[in-house]
């Protein structure tokens, strides 16, 4: 049922700056409740593309429908009704400095949820909890916290309003492998428990072997990879096998040894 | 199943105890979401709480972990044991069991430090003689550093020197040039109001001519310079800390005194005597442009009652403190964006702290001066 409904869907986008074309044709869907990973070499546009579907860029060409609104044609009321239902977090968190963790996870609680007073702190240390970070965090500034907790607060605050999206640039980025895969971890149950759909932008391949349901690989422009990890890994793309041939190269050497 | 429709007006939560066989029976219904938390609330609190009951969510059309966290905030305040959980479905009971897993997590009450008076001040006194004795370090070192710049000339960085001095002075100068030209006529206007009273029209020279050179052109240009060039340096500093440049110059085993700090400070006291000169000038052509429509003093006699009257000594006055002005607050705006540390509101802060530091600094050295030069009878 839920599960099979689109969630979001790019349509032929296309993106230039000047003359350099960025996207030519970039089409995919998403359904509810997956959690799908977008890779691409560097400058094939990844971040661009999730800045394009949140709405903060526009697009040359091409129709992104997110949540049933048409991210760049309909009215700034639906579209900010729209925003209210899906959560963003950016590459280094983008956490109001002047704020404590608490008071970044509150406000949009406050600018946007009816929530009573009695149950505005429990949530927001829920939030907290759902993100991982214990409650000492809440009183702290975001120049205190590591790089780990730093994230794991800016998911706390796009996790604020339930989202039911969830958009992650480079989550995994800068973090110490058992903070990433405790990452990775935290990310696949908020899809499995909370039934949270999650779009990631990612260079980590642990993220992509573990956790992720679906890889859409971006290059020259186009969508030159779509699917499992498994039909990724068949695909007969030079750049593809590259990407992954270091993963199959440990891989190897650790069968050798065993 | 339609396509993501956006979600549509969903039924009202309710909660109702009905009285089962053996267990009442905590029955919900309708939507528990962040949405409706405030409804939620409300029909928790209205409740009539039994000593023991299972919960029914099988009339729930759906709940988020915040619907889940009302509900069973209020079921742990009002029941010792761990009611059961009836009727709801997979992915209802996951949101609830992840919940319920972080409630002790969600009600730890916060620790707020209220910092006492007595805290406070010692906190205060601890960071201002720190600040201080910072400021005084990095002074003496500007100061060692110019003296090596004087001593072996050929070491000053002329590549930055240059840049910095065409930021600070020739693109400073139209902005100098239009408030001191402002100044010199709104001077002149208001001791000719006064003047014209007494038949007394030839000495708004004189008075012009005393308080431009002496006083208002390099206090009206270090203020200019504070705001433009002090702030500047501050925001330029503390952005290079902020992704650490100065660090890397450090590495690099450069001295971040040398490439960055000097060339600003010499560039700015090589500068602003330049613009004072400006300053003087236009004011007194200020000045001069309104004499005749309003004091009947024609330019010809504006120039020559100043070459009788103006002493040489008031504009090497003003000309002789730009200098200092200018080292102080080159030194301020220096140092306050050495001190910005890894935190992107510092930034703004010291910029802001800057402007202010120096233009209280200038005016508390201008009447030091002025005192001074009381004394030694200039």
């Amino acid at each position: 049922m839920a599960r099979s409904e689109t969630i979001l869907e790019v349509d032929s986008i296309v993106t230039r700056f000047g003359e350099q074309t960025v996207h030519d044709g970039v089409s995919f869907t998403l359904q509810r409740g997956t959690l799908t990973a977008l890779i691409g070499g560097s400058g094939t546009g990844k971040s661009v593309l999730l800045r394009e579907v949140i709405g903060l860029q526009r697009p040359t060409e091409g129709t992104i429908r997110l949540l049933g609104t048409n991210v760049w044609q309909d009215e700034e009321d639906e579209l900010n009704a729209m925003r209210r239902r899906f959560g963003m977090m950016f590459q280094d968190g983008a956490l109001f400095s002047s704020m404590t963790v608490a008071q970044n996870v509150a406000m949009p609680l406050i600018e946007h949820a009816n929530v009573p007073a009695a149950l505005l702190d429990p949530l927001i240390k829920l939030r907290l909890a759902q993100a991982g970070l214990g409650a000492d965090a809440a009183e702290k500034v975001p120049s205190e916290l590591s790089g780990g907790m730093r994230k794991r607060a800016a998911i706390a605050r796009a996790l604020a309003l339930e989202p039911e999206v969830l958009f992650l640039d480079e989550p995994t980025s800068g973090l110490d492998p058992p903070t990433a895969r405790a990452f990775d971890q935290l990310v696949r149950s908020l899809v499995d428990d909370l039934g949270l759909t999650v779009f990631l932008v990612t260079h980590d391949l642990d993220t992509l072997l573990t956790v992720v349901d679906r890889i859409i690989v971006l290059g020259s422009g186009k969508v030159l990879a779509d699917g499992s990890i498994e039909e990724i890994l068949r695909t007969d793309d030079d750049w593809i096998k590259a990407y992954f041939s270091v993963r199959t190269m440990v891989d190897q050497q650790s069968e050798t040894v065993s | 199943m339609p396509e993501a429709v956006p979600r549509t007006e969903s039924a009202a939560p309710k909660a109702v105890f009905e009285r089962g066989k053996d267990l009442a029976a905590l029955r919900l219904t309708g939507s528990w979401r962040l949405a409706s938390l405030a409804r939620v609330a409300a029909e928790l609190e209205a409740l009539q709480w039994p000593e023991k009951f299972a919960i029914d969510g099988s009339g729930i059309t759906e709940i988020d972990s915040a619907g889940a966290l009302a509900l069973l905030t209020h079921v742990d305040a009002h029941s010792r044991s761990q009611p059961q959980l009836t009727g709801f479905e997979a992915n209802e009971l996951r949101i609830v069991e992840q919940v319920r897993g972080r409630l002790e997590a969600a009600r730890a009450p916060t620790k707020h430090h209220q910092e006492r008076t007595i805290e406070m001040i010692g906190r205060r006194t601890i960071e201002v003689t720190l600040s201080v004795l910072g400021d005084i370090n990095f002074l003496g070192a500007t100061v060692v550093g110019l003296g090596r710049s004087v001593i072996h000339p050929h070491t000053v960085r002329i590549r930055e020197l240059t840049a910095q001095f065409e930021q600070v002075c020739l693109n400073a100068i139209p902005v100098v040039a239009l408030v001191t030209l402002l100044i010199g006529v709104v001077i002149a206007y208001l001791l000719g109001l006064q003047a014209e009273q007494f038949g007394a029209n030839i000495f708004v020279v004189d008075g012009v001519g005393i308080g431009a050179t002496r006083e208002f052109a390099p206090i009206i240009v270090a203020v200019i310079v504070a705001g433009r060039s002090g702030a500047a340096f501050t925001a330029q500093l503390g952005s290079m800390r902020l992704t650490e440049e100065t660090d890397a110059i450090r590495t690099l085993g450069l001295s971040p005194l040398d490439v960055l700090v000097l060339p600003r400070v010499i560039a700015l006291i090589i500068a602003m005597p330049l613009l004072v000169f400006v300053g003087d000038v236009m004011s007194l052509t200020g000045a001069l442009l309104i004499a005749e429509p309003m004091l009947d003093i024609t330019p010809p006699t504006f120039i020559a009652r100043l070459r009788d009257t103006l002493d040489i000594s008031h504009p090497l006055v003003g000309l002789a403190k730009a200098p200092v002005f200018a080292l102080v607050i080159a030194v301020i705006g220096c140092r306050m964006g050495m001190s910005v540390e890894r935190d992107t509101r510092a930034v703004g802060m010291a910029t802001t702290s800057t402007v202010v530091q120096s233009i209280v600094a200038v005016i508390l050295l201008d009447a030091a001066f002025a005192v001074f030069f009381q004394a030694i009878g200039i």
